[in-house]
């Protein structure tokens, strides 16, 4: 908590990056919704989706998609100039201290990129209310849970770096995959029948997606405990493998370390 | 016949350069196409259940995105340290070049070429082209072929000034990137799709401030003559080769009045 917190202020100290942070955030939203509504042409909803659901699908995406960005490049680096070895030595344990950082700056984000240009979005769109004042808590969880999958695929990545020369390649495919597969672009309601069936079994749905749907509404009842019982099942298949290679690669660096 | 012996030289080393690291390279340009497609694979797959954009299918937009492509292939093999400039100062490594004797901009244009890049974008922009070009109706005739060239030079020079100017600025202030990515980035990602679906102030960023507008909206409208080209000046379509030539020599001209700030500053 302590990490999460001193990165926070860290981010704090460039202001004129988070000024420009804002002002690019809002023309992002303002040029995707102008593309949504080329495409939506005259229709008023296309399978039952209106422009308003799409345009608040997009906005909540973005702003989740902003904050879940971070540094993927940082263990490679560690690795690299041999830096991690000090980390070991401290009394706090390396991936918690990464996840914390991670989520920090997350938070960050959320609170002065995301918040403020929802606000600017606000003034020339109307975007869907949430659904009721009780699906705003279930959402934040659904959000977290989500954010945890995606930091979880991340960080298996991030430990190839043990074996592997660079791993910048793999994660900017990695990412393609995900801004794809999890819907950020195009939500995956207008996906093709087929490619929806096979990511329902994919942890790409479960990021943000589901927390959406729920936002939205979509979700309630049987269906809503499901689509959370995925997501924590995700973390704990995700989290086993990422565990796995993270000790098999500490093991390697240790040996080569002689 | 000097430089040119030069150029090829310094073409020769990047590639080399490159080259030490085959596969790590190979990968890193494969990252590069992948990530470029996947604004592509979005709209593809956008267009299978929407069917157009503002009266643009498909092969129309596949066109659109190509000459963007294309362009920037070709822009970051000439024009890689301009786009790097501000580091470049930073690190110093602007005073080496000062020592040389050939002129600077000719230094920066063939010191360094993004060969990745350049590959990755190249591959997806002819690809693009290859399946879109047959398909939108466009008579490829001597006066289309001509003009279609014509564009492409447009569009590198184009970007090519754009990025000296980004790079001048740098000799005014520390930080210009944040300025960049606004401005050239952001507007770069938007001019992938007809404008003509934009808000006016974004149309008008693209057409007059960051004319993106004339490496690929009106170069495709000459080719492709969309109803939507009705909300334009039609006469943008006939100088869009030229404006690149044009914003290339103003921003040779704000160079050469911004690095003489660099000499009295440096000394």
């Amino acid at each position: 908590m302590e990490f999460a917190i001193k990165k926070f202020q860290d981010k704090m100290t460039y202001r004129l990056d988070f000024f420009m942070g804002i002002v690019n955030t809002a023309i992002t939203i303002l040029v995707y919704l102008c593309i949504y509504k080329a495409l939506y042409g005259n229709a008023g909803e296309v399978d039952g989706i209106s422009y308003s659901m799409v345009a608040t699908h997009f906005v909540i995406t973005l702003g989740l998609s902003n904050a879940f960005h971070y540094n993927e490049m940082f263990l490679q680096d560690k690795i690299r100039d041999g830096s991690i070895t000090n980390e070991f030595l401290k009394p706090v344990s390396f991936t918690l201290r990464l996840f914390a950082e991670n989520a920090g700056e997350g938070a960050f984000k959320i609170i002065f990129h995301f918040l403020p240009a929802l606000l600017i979005t606000l003034l020339y769109t109307k975007l869907c209310p949430p659904v009721s004042i009780l699906g705003l808590p279930v959402m934040f969880c659904s959000v977290a849970l989500g954010y945890l999958i995606l930091w979880l695929i991340s960080f298996i990545i991030q430990t190839w770096s043990f074996w592997l020369f660079s791993v910048w390649g793999i994660i900017t495919i990695k990412n393609v995959f995900v801004s794809i597969l999890s819907g950020s672009l195009l939500p995956l309601w207008f996906m093709p029948e087929p490619l929806q069936k096979i990511l329902s079994f994919t942890p790409f749905e479960s990021i943000y997606f589901t927390p959406v749907r729920i936002y939205l509404g979509e979700l309630s009842g049987r269906e809503l405990l499901f689509a959370l019982a995925v997501q924590v099942l995700w973390i704990a298949l995700l989290g086993v493998i990422a565990s796995v290679f993270w000790k098999k690669g500490v093991k390697k660096l240790v040996v080569q370390g002689g | 016949m000097n430089e040119l012996r030069i150029a090829l030289q310094s073409l020769k080393m990047s590639v080399k350069t490159r080259m030490q690291y085959r596969a790590d390279s190979l990968v890193a340009a494969l990252a590069v196409f992948i990530r470029e497609s996947a604004n592509i694979i979005v709209i593809y797959l956008a267009l299978l259940k929407f069917d157009s954009i503002n009266g643009w299918n498909v092969n129309e937009m596949l066109f659109l995105f190509s000459l963007l492509f294309l362009t920037y292939a070709l822009v970051v093999s000439l024009f890689a340290d301009l786009r790097d400039f501000s580091r470049m100062i930073r690190e110093g490594r602007f005073d080496w070049l000062l020592v040389r004797p050939r002129g600077l901009l000719f230094q920066l244009i063939l010191n360094n070429a993004d060969i990745i890049a350049s590959v990755g974008h190249g591959t997806l922009g002819i690809l693009l082209f290859l399946i879109s070009a047959g398909k939108v109706g466009i008579r490829w005739d001597f006066a289309t072929i001509l003009y279609y060239v014509g564009a492409i030079v447009g569009g590198v020079l184009l970007q090519g000034g754009m990025f000296i100017f980004f790079s001048s600025l740098s000799f005014y202030f520390v930080e210009t990137n944040s300025l960049r990515e606004i401005f050239y980035w952001n507007m770069r990602k938007f001019a992938g799709y007809p404008i003509s679906i934009y808000h006016k102030l974004i149309q008008g960023l693209i057409i007059y401030v960051v004319p993106f507008a004339f490496v690929n909206y009106f170069p495709a409208q000459y080719l492709l003559r969309k109803p939507d080209m009705a909300g334009f000046n039609e006469a943008y379509i006939y100088i869009a080769p030229f404006v690149g030539g044009i914003v290339y020599l103003a921003a040779y001209l704000f160079w050469r009045i911004s690095v003489k700030r660099y000499y009295s500053t440096g000394n």
